[in-house]
């Protein structure tokens, strides 16, 4: 009596249980946000980097970090919702940003290490090339020619490129700069940046300095006039404002400038800079350098509608094999078979209510999991059931034989289950993101399947033997014949 | 059918089942060798654009026009079903996919997706999964070391070794893509491997008497275990080749890559555990039991000897 008393307080709470997972999946919001879809069932761009120094040095811990505090500011300064950044490992990261269909776009903001210097031209040299393909042999040319110019000192001095593309000319103006080794001014002179358009509607990026890079830049923009006034040569002094080593602009300084104010602008052309560029640019310099250098490891579009067509298909696969699989043990085991296939809905509820609750985002390798733990929760059913069918062979009655079941089945299923987890926590710890999906759902569907599969179809059994209602073997697919078949073979 | 196949002397004839595996085992191991196997984006690198809803047809030459022209005799272009495309091409920058992006969105009136893969990145995700897959069998070993002897845990890495080579060598022979979800069906075929393989050795540990080992006694003994559970063995492998087969006919590309490989993995993974896993480890105790006798018949010989 004691243990139907059990039996049915465990019922009782796998349908408090229930309940909880019904709140959780169709109340607290409406059933269609309630479960989290990952990037390739919704659609959107990933990209994954790795932190490397110049130098080759090793990128720590700690500066991953704080280059994946500067990421999630650039990533949020596009105005997306919900971007995902992890950390992943000591150097690398991984960025998801759902609804994004540019990956070009993506990565210019947030792989760009924007550090700012702030140079004063001692010379510069200018040609022409035809196309992106030429403008490589043209630096080369004028690195050479920079390299016999007397202001070029070994050691003392650095040869840097701009590029700009004039409308209505054809090909690309590069221009070598000679600047000094160590930059004048850095990017923490600056405190922020704004997209501005001068008197003429020209597009550029105001940089607001700080009040100490402020003195600095008077400082500079004031040597730099004078040193062009002492060369005989007034106004030809220049400022190159350089970005990751390229020159963005290369502005004559007449004068001293106060007011702590400088701008990155495009005078050859009307328009002044393009309008994608001067955002990508007000981005990162808002938001700052990054601590180390970004290399992209991989990047990845998802267009929404491949992310639905692989969500339908995952969907149809599971729900199509769950089906077959309820067939199938209503066939084997008839009556046991109806036991398993109430707790295998509980199973398939239960796991949804989790995914809620965690919650866990979905994604393609999750389905996989899920599909595959709907198998591993059968096998529990089915080590079970053997079990039992066997001792009904053997000739014990149904009662006893399905609480021998349970006991010999269940260590079996212990040890399987076990190596079962031990594989989805290595898959865990030692995959990439893309592998996580499934090793997490997998380990959840096999710990679930324990509960559903071992304790529910035990207590539904025993609530159901003790209501005198009678097992036959023939309700179990046990057929008399192989029962005289065991009995045979016992004697 | 359950009872003809219980009716197997599944240990005496050991030569039989050895032999069969054998040559499949030689077969995928030669093709493995031979450097037949596919290996995908994700272990090269390269750049994948896929179109999916195209509105407008082109054939594959049409389409090979229609992409720029420095990329066009490097790229691999198929046609998926009635209205989707796949162009693969060698590693581009991100301007360049931009640029192939574009002018395949433009002819095909289609949504486009890419992935973008660099090599280094590719060679670092071969090296993590052949750590996962090293990782698991070590830890595989150790867990049933503990739970049975190290006899079991040594005839459970035969049935894993044969099942891994097989699955492997399969896709060798198929010359289908090895991705990165094939390692993780490989990690998974392993562990049902393992489950399968227990679910036996837990039968035979139940078996076991309490008197010594003897041969003839303990070889009847397996035969007796693997007739108790070979019903449940075929059943949950029924059970689990339905959910896979239906992400096979049912999910899209990468669901069936890996329903493909779980295919062959837990039909190889069901044999050995029962014609692999048991005869070895029938084999290894005759081994072991030779090599006691052997110690006991030297300790005899020199009873003066410490």
């Amino acid at each position: 009596m004691n243990s139907l008393r059990n039996n049915l307080i465990i019922l009782g709470l796998v349908v408090v249980l229930i309940g909880v997972a019904a709140y959780l999946i169709f109340l607290r919001q409406p059933v269609s946000e309630a479960t989290q879809l990952g990037l390739d069932l919704e659609g959107g761009v990933r990209v994954q980097m790795e932190g490397f120094r110049e130098d080759g040095g090793e990128v720590t811990t700690e500066e991953m970090a704080r280059a994946i505090e500067v990421i999630r500011d650039r990533v949020d300064s596009l105005g997306v919702t919900e971007p995902e950044i992890r950390q992943q490992g000591a150097d690398q990261a991984l960025v998801d940003i759902p609804g994004l269909t540019d990956t070009e776009q993506a990565v210019e903001v947030i792989g760009r290490t924007a550090q700012l210097y702030f140079y004063e031209v001692l010379a510069i040299d200018q040609e022409q090339a035809a196309g992106p393909e030429e403008a490589e042999e043209v630096r080369e040319e004028l690195r050479e020619d920079l390299r016999g110019d007397s202001e070029f000192e070994e050691g003392e001095t650095q040869i840097i490129f701009g590029e700009q593309r004039d409308p209505g000319v054809e090909g690309i103006f590069v221009t070598g700069y000679i600047v000094s080794e160590d930059p004048d001014m850095t990017g923490e002179a600056l405190n922020n940046a704004i997209l501005t358009r001068d008197e003429t509607g020209r597009l550029g990026v105001q940089m607001d300095l700080t009040n100490e890079g402020g003195r600095q830049f008077f400082e500079l923009s004031r040597d730099i006039s004078q040193n062009a006034l002492a060369s005989g040569q007034p106004d030809s002094g220049q400022l190159a404002i350089v970005l990751d080593e390229e020159v963005v602009s290369a502005p004559v300084v007449s004068e001293p400038i106060s007011g702590g104010q400088v701008i990155i602008e495009n005078r050859s052309n009307p328009q002044g800079l393009p309008q994608d560029e001067a955002e990508e640019l007000e981005v990162v310099l808002q938001t700052g350098a990054l601590p180390v250098n970004m290399e992209i490891l991989s990047t990845q579009t998802i267009g929404p509608t491949l992310g639905a067509d692989s969500l339908r298909s995952g969907l149809t696969a599971a729900a199509v094999g769950f089906g077959l699989v309820l067939l199938f043990l209503l066939f084997i085991y008839r009556a046991l078979g109806v036991v398993s296939a109430i707790a295998l809905f509980v199973y398939a509820f239960l796991l949804w209510g989790l995914i809620v609750a965690i919650p866990v985002t979905m994604t393609l390798p999750g389905i996989a999991g899920i599909v595959l733990s709907i198998g591993v929760a059968v096998d529990a059913n089915i080590v079970i059931f053997e079990r039992v069918k066997e001792e009904v062979r053997k000739g014990k009655t149904p009662r006893t034989a399905v609480r021998l079941g349970y006991e010999k089945g269940f260590r079996a299923i212990l040890d399987g289950n076990a190596t079962t987890l031990i594989t989805a926590f290595i898959l865990f710890a030692l995959a990439s993101a893309q592998v996580r999906g499934f090793a997490v759902l997998l380990a959840l569907g096999v710990m679930l399947s324990m509960l559903t599969a071992v304790v529910v179809t035990r207590a539904l059994l025993g609530v159901v033997a003790s209501r005198n209602f009678q097992l036959s073997p023939a309700m179990m697919g046990v057929s008399k014949k192989s029962i005289s078949a065991a009995q045979r073979e016992v004697k | 059918m359950i009872s003809r196949i219980q009716s197997i002397d599944f240990v005496g004839n050991w030569k039989i089942w050895f032999t069969v595996s054998g040559v499949f085992f030689v077969i995928g191991l030669v093709a493995i060798l031979l450097g037949n196997l596919n290996f995908g984006l994700d272990f090269r690198g390269g750049s994948q654009f896929t179109a999916t809803n195209a509105q407008t047809q082109l054939t594959e030459g049409e389409l090979r026009e229609a992409l720029p022209q420095d990329i066009r005799q490097d790229a691999q272009i198929q046609s998926l079903g009635q209205n989707g495309y796949d162009v693969r091409t060698p590693v581009v920058s991100e301007a360049e996919a931009s640029d192939i992006r574009d002018a395949m969105s433009g002819a095909l009136d289609a949504e486009i997706s890419t992935t973008n893969i660099s090599p280094s990145f590719g060679e670092q995700i071969r090296n993590d999964a052949l750590g996962a897959v090293a990782a698991s069998l070590l830890v595989i070993i150790l867990f049933i070391t503990l739970r049975y002897e190290f006899v079991f845990a040594m005839a459970a890495m035969a049935a894993l070794t044969h099942d891994i080579v097989l699955t492997t060598g399969f896709y060798a022979i198929v010359g289908r893509e090895v991705s990165l979800v094939t390692v993780v069906a490989i990690l998974t075929i392993l562990g049902y491997s393992v489950y399968d393989t227990i679910i036996v050795f837990d039968r035979i540990r139940e078996n076991t008497p309490e008197v010594g080992y003897n041969r003839r006694r303990f070889n009847e003994m397996v035969n007796q275990s693997i007739r108790q559970v070979v019903r449940r063995s075929i059943y949950t492998t029924i059970s689990t080749l339905i959910p896979v087969t239906a992400l096979l006919i049912f999910g899209v590309a990468a669901l069936a890559d890996f329903a493909f490989a779980l295919l062959v993995g837990i039909a190889a993974g069901a044999y050995s555990s029962i014609f692999i896993a048991s005869p070895v480890l029938a084999l290894l105790k005759v081994w072991q039991a030779k090599r006691a006798k052997e110690r006991e018949a030297k300790e005899a010989a020199n009873p003066t000897s410490p």
